[in-house]
């Protein structure tokens, strides 16, 4: 094995708009499925838009006792499912907690449907008509609280609430906690539920398609929202050396940048996603030709598909590795887009499949030097790749997984 | 760790800037007179009639901001760029009038750590009143980024022209703490070459009502005085501030945090005094110091019973009774995920020669050289910070 200092993942979960758990996810993005369909979580007939990629068919009680599901608000529920996937696919169940496992879990609203629900009663029925016992459920900081509770993770509980950049913020602090010996192991990765404020508020600023999200095709409409939750079990060296544990996967550097430029729309030459991209690239000790592949941000807005193919031409000049936005599919999961699209790399770096960007026509001419893996899955020996991933607040946050042995210095 | 606090921007109920800080705690018992109201600025008395809060009273953002360009954004966000503003003049990275000086870090070295406990509450309670008595397509879409929880700290960033990474941190009431930690981690690492830490917490409708149905908030003083503000101070790698020549208030020297659930399933709110101290001891381990090393505790204390107990518990486990511990919240109010930067902000003046006051139990001695900040979250958590003189 490698030297000192290198994060592995050795385990994932994922809750979905495609399946829940990394079998079902990882096939419903091999077959292209598309999640997107009526809003169900609200009535959003007086919307403008009422297309949603939602988690269907997930039941906390399939995933948890009934404590901690009374306990936790959809959004938590969904972080705990999906951590518990983690932990067993990582052999740590029972074993997964104490004051060296840190929490580290990213969102945007966190359990923003909770707080809808309290306020809809405070405005129409009165304050004392609120129940007084629910009102702590509310609370971003909670997310990383019910994890920590369900595995005894005793040590770092934290959230990182960076938008639609959240995830790559929570798993790439959380290596570089792990890294700097502050912890031996994380769970980490984000979560985010579709709420009827969010929703409208996507639909006011004009950004959701009235029928598919077409990423990088010059006739895209805009994004589709979505939720769900990924996580990702990341471990020391050290850990996975004494427990004989086998690595799905090596955590490399997190790159980030701040665009000061606006509060939703990406810098226009994408000068801060291009130090994310560089620094993510320099702090694994890769050069661009590394990289096979990029899992791109890839909302479907023109704002960002221009920008981001801006930013992939100059990072990685005639060669371009394959691409793809696997949104097209299940959404734009907004705090949790990152780490779900995490478990899709990881996924894709252990059987060799890069999942489709699915609703392709006609490319956009400003996107056509993307290698686009466009409509079908593509088989390709993905050794190293980029998670790419912009936020509101001018975000940008880019993260380098490779297979393990690949990052240099390893064995 | 070691990490040197070059700046402090402060808002809050004494004014704004570190000059109108130091004042306050020059003269505590006063400060909190001024500070301490039972008529608010932001809460209608026609909903609530009776209250006490601890607000940035009078604060005039186009003091601050100037006249324009800030139309949309909320009272949180106006409180963290004149907080932000102050702390980069007073840094030495900005001059008056706003210009990055040079050789000191530039807009692609700083960035911002800020914490929040319920920043963006009520601007999604506007948001809210609305969609739900009027209509969500009524929803003003220039309103609709205050409802995201790192958007505050964002228009920092733009306003500042800070392009280093921008990290918002929602921990609870140990946010601001925490947020260390993910700012020496950032300078670990290489991202930046400062960070504005810190956070910013508003008195706001929603959040009163709430934490008044819970008894954590009160006005007859038997739960804590909600106060508001912001706070930011520069940390940077101390070697590199040292050469630069900047001015430093005080040393970032440990941390520490730990979590510890409730023994009962049914519970969710939770003070622990086990996290409390295994907090604090981790803190002083990291800094290389014994409990006796300590001057003073600033502790979290704000009037809430089983919060402040569990935290006592905690924190005589690790210093016994001999130890001062000060109570900052009774100066300025509770402000959340903010509070472990005003409790920065108290242990620097502190440090600089401030008294220190109220103290629940001990004597500080007269010249402060090292200060404990404890924070303590409802959900089990505590953080913890060692703060030593230049």
């Amino acid at each position: 094995m490698a030297a000192m200092g290198r994060v592995f993942v050795t385990g994932v979960g994922v809750v979905s708009p495609v399946g829940l758990g990394a079998d079902a996810f990882g096939q419903a993005l091999q077959a292209g499925q598309e999640a997107t369909a009526p809003v169900t979580h609200f009535d959003a007939s007086g919307l403008d838009r009422q297309l949603a990629c939602e988690v269907k068919d997930f039941r906390p009680r399939d995933h948890m006792s009934a404590a901690e599901a009374k306990r936790a608000g959809r959004c938590s529920a969904m972080a705990i499912a999906a951590a518990r996937m983690a932990v067993e696919g990582a052999g740590l169940t029972g074993e997964a907690g104490g004051s060296r496992t840190a929490v580290v879990l990213g969102t945007t609203m966190g359990e923003a449907n909770l707080l809808g629900q309290l306020e809809s009663r405070w405005i129409h029925d009165g304050e004392e008509k609120v129940p007084q016992a629910a009102l702590p459920r509310y609370g971003t900081t909670l997310l990383p609280i019910h994890v920590a509770r369900a595995f005894g993770c005793r040590g770092i509980v934290q959230t990182l609430p960076a938008a639609c950049a959240a995830g790559n913020y929570a798993i790439g602090y959380a290596a570089d906690l792990i890294r700097a010996g502050r912890c031996d192991r994380a769970i980490s990765g984000a979560a985010e539920v579709i709420e009827k404020l969010q929703y409208a508020g996507f639909a006011r600023l004009g950004a959701i398609a009235p029928e598919h999200c077409q990423p990088f095709d010059k006739d895209r409409r805009g994004l589709m929202v979505g939720e769900g939750s990924g996580v990702l079990m990341l471990e020391s060296e050290e850990s996975v050396v004494r427990r004989g544990a086998t690595p799905l996967a090596e955590v490399g550097a997190l790159g980030l940048a701040c665009d000061a430029h606006h509060i939703t729309r990406p810098h226009p030459e994408g000068e801060g996603s291009i130090h994310a991209l560089r620094t993510a690239l320099e702090g694994s000790g890769l050069a661009p030709d590394a990289i096979d592949y990029v899992n791109a941000h890839g909302t479907g807005t023109a704002a960002n598909d221009k920008v981001e193919a801006q930013v992939l031409e100059t990072i990685f000049g005639e060669r371009q590795p394959a691409i793809t936005s696997i949104k097209s599919m299940i959404g734009h999961c907004m705090g949790a887009a990152s780490a779900i699209e995490a478990v899709s790399c990881v996924l894709t770096l252990n059987d060799g499949v890069i999942p489709p960007t699915i609703n392709h026509a006609h490319t956009d001419p400003d996107c056509e030097k993307l290698d686009l893996v466009a409509n079908e899955p593509r088989e390709a020996e993905v050794r190293a790749l980029l998670n790419n991933s912009l936020a509101f607040g001018g975000y940008d946050a880019a993260l380098v997984l490779a297979k393990t042995g690949v990052l240099p210095g390893a064995a | 760790m070691e990490l040197a606090i070059t700046s402090l921007g402060v808002v809050s109920p004494f004014g704004v800037g570190r000059g109108a800080w130091d004042d306050a705690l020059a003269e505590p018992t006063e400060a909190a007179e001024r500070a301490i109201r039972s008529e608010s600025e932001v809460l209608a008395a026609e909903k609530l009639p009776n209250t006490r809060t601890a607000e940035c009273w009078g604060f005039d953002p186009k003091e601050h901001l100037g006249k324009r360009g800030h139309r949309t954004f909320d009272r949180l966000t106006k409180f963290l760029i004149a907080a932000a503003k102050h702390a980069l003049i007073d840094g030495g990275v900005k001059d008056d009038e706003g210009n990055f000086v040079e050789g000191a870090p530039g807009p692609t070295q700083i960035g911002i750590c800020s914490a929040t406990a319920y920043g963006s509450l009520d601007a999604i309670t506007e948001l809210n009143l609305v969609a739900e008595l009027e209509d969500p397509r009524f929803i003003n879409p220039s309103r609709f980024p205050n409802t995201v929880v790192n958007a505050a700290a964002g228009y920092v960033s733009i306003w500042e022209d800070l392009r280093a990474p921008n990290t918002t941190v929602v921990d609870g009431n140990c946010g601001a703490l925490d947020a260390i930690l993910v700012a020496a981690t950032h300078l670990d690492v290489g991202r930046a070459d400062a960070f504005l830490v810190g956070g910013g917490e508003v008195v706001s409708e929603p959040l009163y009502r709430a934490l008044a149905r819970l008894g954590v908030v009160d006005p007859e003083g038997q739960g804590a005085t909600m106060g508001e503000g912001a706070a930011y101070v520069l940390v940077e790698r101390a070697a590199e501030a040292a050469a630069r020549g900047a001015s430093i208030l005080g040393r970032l020297t440990g941390y520490g945090t730990a979590f510890a659930p409730p023994e009962s399933q049914a519970l969710l709110v939770h003070g622990s005094a086990d996290a409390v101290e295994r907090a604090c001891r981790d803190a002083l381990a990291e800094a290389g110091l014994e409990p006796s090393d300590v001057d003073v505790v600033a502790t979290a204390s704000s009037g809430v019973a089983p919060m402040d107990a569990a935290e006592a518990e905690g924190l005589r486990a690790v210093f016994g009774e001999g130890t001062a511990f000060a109570t900052p919240k009774a100066l300025h109010g509770e402000t959340f995920g903010a509070s472990g930067a005003f409790a920065m902000a108290a242990g620097l003046s502190w440090i600089g020669g401030a008294p220190v006051h109220p103290l629940t139990q001990g004597e500080a001695p007269e010249a402060v050289r090292t200060v404990l900040i404890s924070t303590i979250g409802y959900y089990g958590n505590a953080s913890a910070v060692v703060l030593q003189a230049p």
